[in-house]
């Protein structure tokens, strides 16, 4: 096992790992930018260093002083967190050049399924669904023609190396290809600098369904079930949960033990999850896989036991899974998150920086927050606006909305020019589209017109 | 078991006197449209007075052993704080007096520098970051060692600023 662990990363993730590190035994060190100096993880971790200004690209984003964060302060590995470097495989590379084990999958592996073409193709092979459309990049208009005509109207162009909702257009007649065609190339070049993009059948209404796997260095892996995060707004997931009330137990099977597959297919190790798109008729189709722990992975151990990250830091350290499927299946009861974020749903939800003057999290049976914020701490607008990951888990979905209910109910969280998402979820939990489960992700863009057309008719 | 968290910053003062400063500019901003005047905020050896003038402010930071605003500084197991102007690390990195090793130092205690002369190297990954003067003045002492690890922002040397 490890003996000294550096975060590269921030906020209420890097408190996360802080803590499975010391359960572990591990010896934590935090970075942190001048504007993180009283973050809660440099409190906690058993040392920190001051990597760098507040803006990302002189700290956190920056490989050689996290590099040598590191080297100075004899860390044998470094978990990446989520978002930042955490899916870079250059940055992966060199930590294993400097003898830092890399908390995640190999460089070459991540780079595999970080390319979303790349990745199609592999998912293909091992028997994943996939929605008809291109495993190939599309590289000229006519191909583009061609391809649409073959797979129907409405397609969707997305870039190759995008991510995070952006760098994708939806195409519902002939006549938009060639301006959308070339738009998404031409984001795709200015974002991520790659102008490669792939086209796929688009479903209009849909469920997003992704599954959580952890592989270890000795072949083996293991699903720990569903989670649908169906509840988000422009690609920004709002509200999670697990498991999915709309996948059978045989589906789940099916589709987890591909999954798995299809990881230990490319050689993957560590915590992972694969990302599908549910259709109304109960059909998977595979989109892409995310080669980190993820903001929701929290709802995923409420129903397996499992802490997901001292599992992720054991099988990079060589050792053997700690869980088999067997012991994680059935899934137990349902766990739902939501993101409390430093936003104003009002305002588009315009992120809302600010001190927290006042910042009670919520207790009680089931409850769990993930959080970095105490009170008189500053939502920095240098970062993302997530104040806290509040967490809930009951014997079955109904129980566990209206603990949710409950405890957004106690959260309380002030501060001068600081809105939440809080009554927004509130307003969402009572809505009885989401009691019953049947929520798409369009869900919160029809729940938002709908709010609107009803403040106009109010007034 | 855990030993208390240990931090390698760079220099507990100067980060008191950041804090500080840093509510300090909170409570001014709180402050705008109201009739306070003046107001102090203070930690341990560290303090800073406020006052507001007409739409002007006024700010003097006093520091243990600085000018006269400070609390008594009794030095109990601590120097005073050195005076002068700070040269700080740009980056995380191992921080050399010289350009090569065996080589003389960029500068010495006492040597005299124009702003914007090099007075010392910050290595990240061998990328050589060179750290220069950002005022003229003399050389007064030279915290950091030649090949010592460094933090970012962390002091490496004071320069008395000339005239």
């Amino acid at each position: 096992m490890f003996e000294k662990v550096l975060i590269a990363n921030r906020g209420e993730i890097a408190l996360r790992v802080a803590r499975a590190c010391r359960e572990l035994g591990i010896k934590s060190v935090a970075v942190y930018s001048t504007a993180d100096a009283e973050s809660a993880v440099v409190k906690f971790a058993d040392e920190a260093v001051h990597i760098g200004p507040p803006a990302v690209g002189r700290s956190y984003l920056h490989i050689p002083s996290l590099i040598g964060a590191a080297l100075k302060t004899g860390a044998d590995a470094l978990h990446p967190g989520y978002g930042f470097l955490s899916e870079d495989p250059y940055f992966a590379e060199i930590c294993a050049d400097e003898g830092i084990t890399f908390i995640g999958p190999r460089p070459d592996v991540m780079e595999k399924v970080g390319d979303k073409a790349t990745a199609r193709q592999l998912m293909q092979a091992a028997g994943l669904p996939l929605l008809p459309g291109t495993v190939e990049p599309v590289n000229t208009i006519d191909e583009a023609h061609d391809i649409a005509r073959d797979i129907g109207y409405p397609v969707i162009i997305k870039a190759v190396a995008g991510g995070g909702g952006r760098g994708m257009s939806v195409v519902t007649q002939e006549e938009d290809l060639p301006r959308l065609y070339q738009t998404t190339r031409a984001t795709a070049q200015a974002v991520f600098k790659d102008s490669a993009v792939y086209m796929e059948r688009y479903l209009e209404t849909s469920r997003h369904t992704e599954i959580q796997l952890v592989c270890d260095a000795h072949g083996d892996g293991v699903y720990f079930g569903e989670r649908d995060c169906s509840v988000q707004r422009r690609h920004q997931k709002l509200i999670e949960e697990a498991p999915s009330i709309h996948l059978t137990e045989e589906t789940r099977k099916e589709v987890g033990e591909a999954a798995v597959r299809g990881a230990l297919s490319v050689g993957y190790t560590g915590a992972g999850t694969m990302e599908f798109l549910l259709d109304l008729d109960g059909n998977l189709y595979f989109m892409e896989m995310n080669a980190r722990i993820q903001v929701e992975h929290p709802v995923s151990e409420l129903v397996t036991d499992t802490d997901l990250i001292q599992e992720q830091i054991r099988v990079a350290a060589g050792e053997k899974l700690s869980r088999t499927q067997d012991d994680v299946l059935p899934l137990k009861g349902h766990a739902i998150e939501c993101r409390i974020n430093a936003e104003d749903p009002d305002k588009d939800f315009a992120p809302t920086a600010g001190r927290l003057d006042t910042y009670v999290p919520p207790g009680g049976p089931w409850t769990r927050v993930d959080s970095h914020c105490y009170p008189g701490w500053m939502i920095s607008p240098f970062y993302d606006s997530l104040i806290a990951k509040l967490i809930v888990w009951a014997p079955d979905r109904d129980k566990a909305i209206d603990r949710m209910i409950r405890a957004l109910q106690e959260f309380e969280i002030s501060g001068r020019g600081v809105k939440t998402t809080i009554p927004f979820h509130l307003r969402i939990l009572d809505h009885p589209q989401f009691r019953s489960g049947d929520v798409t992700t369009d869900f919160v863009e029809h729940f938002m017109s709908e709010e609107a057309a009803a403040a106009a008719a109010a007034s | 078991m855990n030993e208390p968290p240990k931090r390698t910053s760079a220099s507990k003062n100067q980060e008191l006197i950041r804090a500080v400063w840093d509510e300090a500019r909170d409570l001014v901003k709180r402050l705008e449209g109201s009739t306070v005047q003046r107001f102090s905020v203070e930690a341990g050896d560290t303090k800073i007075e406020i006052e507001r003038r007409a739409g002007v402010v006024v700010a003097d930071v006093g520091s243990g052993g600085g000018s006269g605003t400070t609390s008594a500084a009794d030095g109990a197991g601590e120097a005073a704080v050195e005076t002068g102007h700070p040269i700080q690390a740009p980056l995380v990195g191992t921080f050399y007096r010289a350009g090569q090793p065996g080589a003389a130092p960029f500068v010495n205690e006492g040597d005299t520098v124009d702003a914007g002369q090099t007075v010392g190297i910050v290595e990240a990954m061998k990328l050589m970051n060179q750290v220069q003067a950002d005022v003229g003045g003399t050389v007064s002492k030279i915290l950091a060692e030649d090949g010592q690890w460094v933090e970012f922002e962390q002091t490496l040397m004071l320069i008395e600023p000339a005239g």
